[in-house]
């Protein structure tokens, strides 16, 4: 038991613990910013408790449990779909630039701006989604 | 923002009308509500970015890439947690998958704090249908011990028992031997009535012929004629046994031969008898008799060969 102990109390010769992250000692110089690992979110995570996404908790929840995920946590329902819902509006949203950019690339309108009314179309959302990687062929036809 | 998420590289064709399906089953229903939500979703999401109107082809893009993120999302978080030797997938299982597909996760906080925000009624969840009281029958089977309980029960006795409907057979010996009298008799009464209908007929009364029809009885002149003359079946026996003898043949022709010139004229019985004697060495005579009626005609054995 001995020996064990000497090896343990050896261990971290001069670092510092802080944050329950093991800090090298080039770190505690400022040499490198040490980076924290603390698992992001975890506060926000907090504050889901009484936030109600625009997906509600059944859909999505039936859809994860499609996929073999079983949720312990309500909270992380609302999580995935945050970020559902954050991946489509900015797709929209860069949809609604390229949309934007359309109508007044011509200059036709400089008294008024373009009319408030937009209309997301096939040809809008395929260079956005293409900015993704998504590539969408729109057939020609329709049977 | 031209981040490239790897599982997104595929080429997605853009959904059409799907065609009508006339039946659908309850998951069918289920799965059709909650992807009206994601329709539902996507539009508020929409309206939410600035557009007054989208086509239905990007809206249903819209759904079918939400529908394939969030299971995305569920599939690599479990396989993230299972790596680890877990079940129960945890927040940073979910920050590992979001971080893999791509995602920000610095900016998911700002964007649940924005201004807008819309709330979608969940679907309604419809209950199992229960068969009323009234209608049930009998009492369900439970469930055997490799079912969960969380399955449907089983359905009522009566949509599956089967009854069969024979009889168990009479082997009594008493009806037995009456019904096997009765058919024997029966057999007898049919064939004596169709050899009268077929042949001649003697009537017991005079003017009633066809009430009591009787087989016509046709005394042979030679009687003991048919005793004497071996039957066909021993004529084709001696045929085939003496090959070579030919002289066995003959005798026996000349016998019957013999016996006719005796008699005062060839009865038809006779004449039948002869026949059917030579047609076995395979010539017919010249006074041949037909017989019109084909079930009263002789048996035509095939031609034998002889073996020399």
């Amino acid at each position: 038991a001995a020996p064990v102990s000497a090896a343990v109390a050896a261990a971290p010769p001069e670092g510092a613990m802080s944050n329950g992250v093991y800090v090298p000692a080039s770190a505690a110089n400022g040499d490198v910013k040490p980076v924290v690992s603390t698992t992001p979110l975890v506060d926000f995570l907090m504050q889901l408790e009484d936030y109600t996404p625009t997906i509600p908790d059944a859909v999505t929840g039936y859809y994860l449990n499609r996929a073999g995920f079983e949720a312990s946590d309500p909270r992380i329902i609302r999580l995935i779909s945050l970020a559902a819902q954050k991946f489509i509006s900015d797709i929209a949203n860069d949809a609604l630039q390229h949309c934007k950019m359309k109508g007044t690339a011509s200059g036709s309108s400089r008294n008024k701006s373009k009319d408030k009314k937009y209309t997301l179309t096939m040809e809008d959302l395929t260079p956005a989604l293409a900015e993704y990687g998504i590539n969408v062929k729109k057939p020609h036809y329709f049977t | 923002c031209s981040v490239l998420s790897p599982w997104l590289c595929v080429t997605v064709p853009c959904p059409q009308r799907s065609g009508s399906k006339h039946t659908s089953t309850p998951a069918d229903n289920y799965y059709l509500a909650r992807r009206r939500t994601l329709q539902v979703v996507v539009s508020s999401l929409l309206t939410e970015a600035g557009f007054e109107s989208a086509e239905k082809a990007a809206v249903e893009t819209l759904t079918e890439m939400l529908q394939s993120y969030i299971s995305e999302i569920g599939r690599s978080a479990k396989s993230y947690c299972e790596h680890t030797a877990r079940t129960q997938p945890t927040l940073s299982d979910i920050v590992v998958t979001l971080v893999e597909m791509g995602f920000n996760v610095e900016t998911l906080p700002a964007y649940a704090k924005r201004s807008q925000r819309m709330v979608i009624t969940a679907p309604p969840v419809t209950n199992q249908p229960v068969t009323p009281k009234a209608l049930t029958a009998g009492q369900n089977k439970p469930h055997p011990s490799h079912i969960p309980g969380h399955f449907p029960e089983f359905p009522d006795p009566h949509t599956y028992i089967k009854t069969p409907t024979y009889r168990e057979p009479v082997s009594d010996y008493q009806v037995l031997r009456e019904k096997a009298a009765s058919q024997r008799r029966d057999v007898e009464r049919a064939l004596t009535r169709f050899m009268a209908k077929t042949g001649e007929t003697q009537s017991l009364f005079k003017d009633d012929v066809s009430t009591f029809p009787l087989i016509a009885a046709r005394p042979f002149t030679v009687p003991y004629l048919t005793a004497l003359l071996p039957s066909e079946l021993e004529m084709q026996q001696m045929e085939e046994t003496d090959s070579s003898e030919q002289d066995d043949q003959t005798d026996t022709e000349n016998l019957p031969l013999h016996m006719s010139t005796d008699d005062s004229g060839p009865e038809k019985e006779n004449a039948s008898v002869l026949q059917q004697n030579t047609s076995l060495s395979g010539s017919r005579n010249g006074e041949e008799n037909m017989i019109d009626n084909p079930y009263l005609r002789p048996v035509k054995k095939p031609k034998i060969r002889r073996k020399k």
